[in-house]
């Protein structure tokens, strides 16, 4: 009697815990991996707290250094190992990947959440052949960062339209870029114009690519900044790739010396540090800026530099635009969730995901220290309060703002997106860094970079690569 | 008596078998793999079928003008460094068995380097040959050299590259030269002094002589170990510019980790394999051939 009145006793409690876990995943484990942490994995770690909380399942987070993430991701979902839930990667194995990935169901694909998601990412960074096959849990992209205590002072001002002829403001052109570095430029003083990176394995060729994008991401000719879409013959020799490297090649004159060897980890801090004046990276130089930095208060951040010419491989010429085209870059593109079909537990895992992608745990995720993640939903840009602990208001509607404008940039240009994607731009660096160094003249540099492309689509199919470009840059199969 | 050593001979394979089972599997199984692999056109990225080319990884390696680039580069790198770091070494320890004021401070001192992770090396290394921040190109600032592009500059990084890998080994060497010198017999330096023998005569005729066996062997150990050189390549130059400053290991890196092309990757190791092996016998044979002189 005393046993059936304390069962009794216990069913409401039981009843309590049961609501806890809502949905109730008691029991699952999911295993979730990604990079070795803290960037990415402390977000995916904090998520799976909070899922656990949630859900009652247990999450793991299993770290990998970032060289072997891809083989172990690739060889465990070949051969159907299930031995990930969730995988945290990079866009431009998604083409290798996709085929192993389970589809987002439909469920996340609708309302509010989803909705909050930027278009860009959600319809074509996120999709592969008509699919979702991946959340995006981080944006990047390329932007400009410059200081406010230089640009926006008056006697600079008056001195840089006195010398160049027009208003000191955030470079629209790549001409008014290096105007304004060549303006500031100034060694003697421990000022420099610019900084970009320059370093062979230091990330040099998506810098090169923001450069590129501006003369050859063609709006009349869709996906064709890299490889003709029709052909897929490798487009990096033409002339909008040969102005875009003498330009990137020019902006050496105005970098602090030594800038041949500085990747982008060397960027962030001579901007953060008022080493320069400007910089091109993504959207750790103006975190780093305001809260570490001795520019604090006064971190710009605008799209990069547009073009009133760009090349078309199909007439030959160049296209000219009345006002400057902006084609902003998304270099690398973010992080990425996806589910492997072989999951035991997708269920589970695509609600880890959700969680992970939401935008409260997300909210909390990009203003979180060493989380890596940046904004990508339109309550990330629009919610400036969110970021008074980083920013001040000025400097937060500025980066947020030039991010905002980049993603919503019609002829916004997204990252290569191809299987054997560091083949690819393994040869690209080679190359790239010997004209960088004045070891060969620009054009013949682009040569070969075209020549080896060539043969490294013929080696890896090229009736398979062109599918996977075309379903790359969103165009439908031929 | 003959069927006893008949058993006996079946107990001891009995007894070595396993012992054989697991050298076979550990150690030469994954070497006869790769072999296997490097006959084959294999790569993880994008993930394509494998296919038998025979020599033809082999025939790429040894017509690729990267390759011969990262052989010379590496020889460089090795053989001048491999030669500051013995004669700096062996005059360091001669230095410290003559045990001169402060002796067992420097010895202390000058094994540090030694134990300092490559990798933290070549960061430490970047921070002072950096162009515009480092203490070095300060220095040359100040005496009117200006900014000295000591890691751009081809011919510049490989000469960082040897100062670091001296740096970083010479106490090696100093340390086995000391171990050999103190194990010499006193005996017969003593008998040296008493005839008048001069300082530099005792080292030509006796020390050397009797430290060649060991010099001949911390030279090769110094050049097989150098030859390995990735860390501080990779971190200082990332092997740039272009390929000017890529090791041997590094290019096999970049092809195994970066383009995941397993079967040139492999075909890479066994021609480095082969390559050491070459150099180590006849670098062998020619130390055979002077230790004999001096003996």
């Amino acid at each position: 009697m005393k046993k059936l009145l304390l069962t009794a006793a216990l069913v409401p409690f039981a009843g309590a815990a049961w609501a806890q876990c809502a949905p109730d995943y008691s029991g699952v484990t999911l295993t979730v991996s990604t990079q070795n942490g803290p960037f990415i994995a402390s977000a995916m770690a904090m998520a799976a707290e909070s899922f656990e909380e949630k859900t009652c399942a247990t999450v793991n987070v299993v770290e990998f250094p970032f060289g072997e993430l891809y083989p172990k991701f690739l060889t465990s979902m070949s051969q159907q190992t299930g031995d990930f839930d969730v995988i945290g990667f990079v866009p431009a194995w998604l083409p290798d990947f996709a085929s192993y990935l389970s589809t987002m169901p439909a469920a996340l694909r609708e309302g509010g959440d989803w909705e909050d998601i930027h278009p860009v990412y959600r319809e074509r960074l996120m999709v592969w052949n008509g699919e979702v096959k991946s959340a995006t849990m981080d944006g990047d992209m390329h932007m400009l960062n410059y200081r406010a205590d230089l640009m926006d002072d008056a006697d600079n001002q008056a001195a840089f339209e006195a010398e160049y002829g027009y208003p000191l403001a955030a470079p629209l052109t790549w001409d008014q870029y290096y105007d304004i570095a060549e303006f500031f430029h100034d060694p003697d003083n421990g000022v420099f114009g610019t900084a970009e990176a320059y370093r062979r394995g230091g990330q040099q060729f998506w810098y090169f690519f923001s450069h590129a994008a501006s003369y050859t991401n063609n709006p009349n000719n869709p996906g064709s900044m890299f490889f003709d879409p029709e052909t897929m013959d490798a487009q990096l020799n033409n002339p909008g790739w040969l102005r875009a490297l003498e330009d990137y090649k020019k902006g050496l004159d105005f970098n602090p010396p030594g800038a041949l060897n500085n990747g982008s980890g060397d960027v962030r801090p001579l901007y953060a540090g008022g080493t320069v004046a400007m910089n091109l990276d993504w959207a750790d130089s103006g975190v780093l800026g305001a809260t570490e930095g001795s520019i604090a208060g006064n971190v710009r951040t605008a799209m990069l530099p547009g073009s009133t010419e760009i090349w078309n491989h199909k007439t030959g010429e160049w296209d000219t635009f009345d006002e400057p085209v902006a084609s902003p870059f998304l270099a690398f593109g973010g992080w990425q969730l996806a589910v492997p079909a072989d999951s035991r537990n997708q269920e589970a895992a695509w609600a880890y995901v959700a969680e992970l992608t939401s935008p409260e745990m997300s909210g909390r995720a990009i203003v979180t220290a060493n989380t890596g993640v940046n904004p990508y939903r339109f309550s990330h840009y629009e919610n400036i309060d969110n970021w008074l602990s980083v920013f001040t208001r000025e400097e937060a509607e500025s980066y947020l703002g030039a991010q905002r404008a980049s993603l919503d940039a019609p002829n916004v240009a997204l990252d290569l997106r191809l299987p054997g994607f560091f083949s690819y731009t393994e040869i690209l660096e080679i190359e790239l860094s010997k004209a960088l160094a004045g070891e060969v003249e620009p054009q013949a540099a682009l040569d070969t970079i075209a020549e080896e492309w060539d043969k490294l689509t013929d080696e890896f199919g090229r009736e398979t690569q062109l599918a996977a470009y075309r379903a790359s840059v969103g165009l439908p199969a031929n | 008596m003959a069927q006893t050593a008949g058993r006996g001979d079946s107990i001891k394979h009995a007894f070595i078998g396993p012992a054989f089972l697991v050298v076979l599997v550990v150690t030469l199984f994954p070497l006869i793999y790769a072999l296997v692999i490097s006959f084959q056109a294999i790569r993880l990225v994008p993930p394509l079928p494998p296919r038998f080319v025979g020599f033809g990884n082999y025939a790429e390696i040894l017509s690729s003008a990267r390759f011969w680039g990262s052989m010379w580069t590496t020889s460089v790198i090795v053989f001048i460094s491999v030669a500051f770091q013995y004669v700096i070494g062996f005059a360091l320890a001669l230095a410290l068995h003559h045990n001169v004021a402060g002796a067992s401070l420097y010895r202390v001192t000058f094994l540090l380097p030694m134990f300092l992770a490559p990798v933290c090396v070549a960061l430490i290394a970047r921070m002072v040959f950096h162009p515009y921040l480092g203490p070095v190109n300060d220095a040359m600032g100040m005496l009117g050299a200006g900014n000295i592009p000591f890691l751009t500059e081809p011919n510049l990084a490989i000469a960082v590259l040897i100062t670091i890998e001296i740096w970083q080994w010479t106490p090696f060497v100093a340390l086995l030269m000391l171990a050999g010198l103190q194990s010499l017999p006193g005996e017969v330096f003593e008998a040296a002094k008493v005839d008048n023998i001069p300082a530099w005569r005792r080292f030509r005729d006796i020390t050397f002589p009797m430290l060649l066996p060991l010099s001949v062997a911390v030279v090769f150990i110094r050049l097989i170990e150098g030859f390995k050189v990735i860390d501080t390549v990779f971190v200082l130059t990332g092997g740039g510019p272009g390929t000017a400053t890529e090791t041997l290991t590094l290019f096999a890196y970049n092809e195994g980790f970066k383009k995941f092309n397993l079967g040139m990757t492999s075909a890479l190791s066994f021609t480095f394999l082969i390559v050491v092996i070459v150099f180590g016998t006849l670098y062998l044979a020619a130390a055979q051939r002077v230790t004999r002189r001096y003996a």
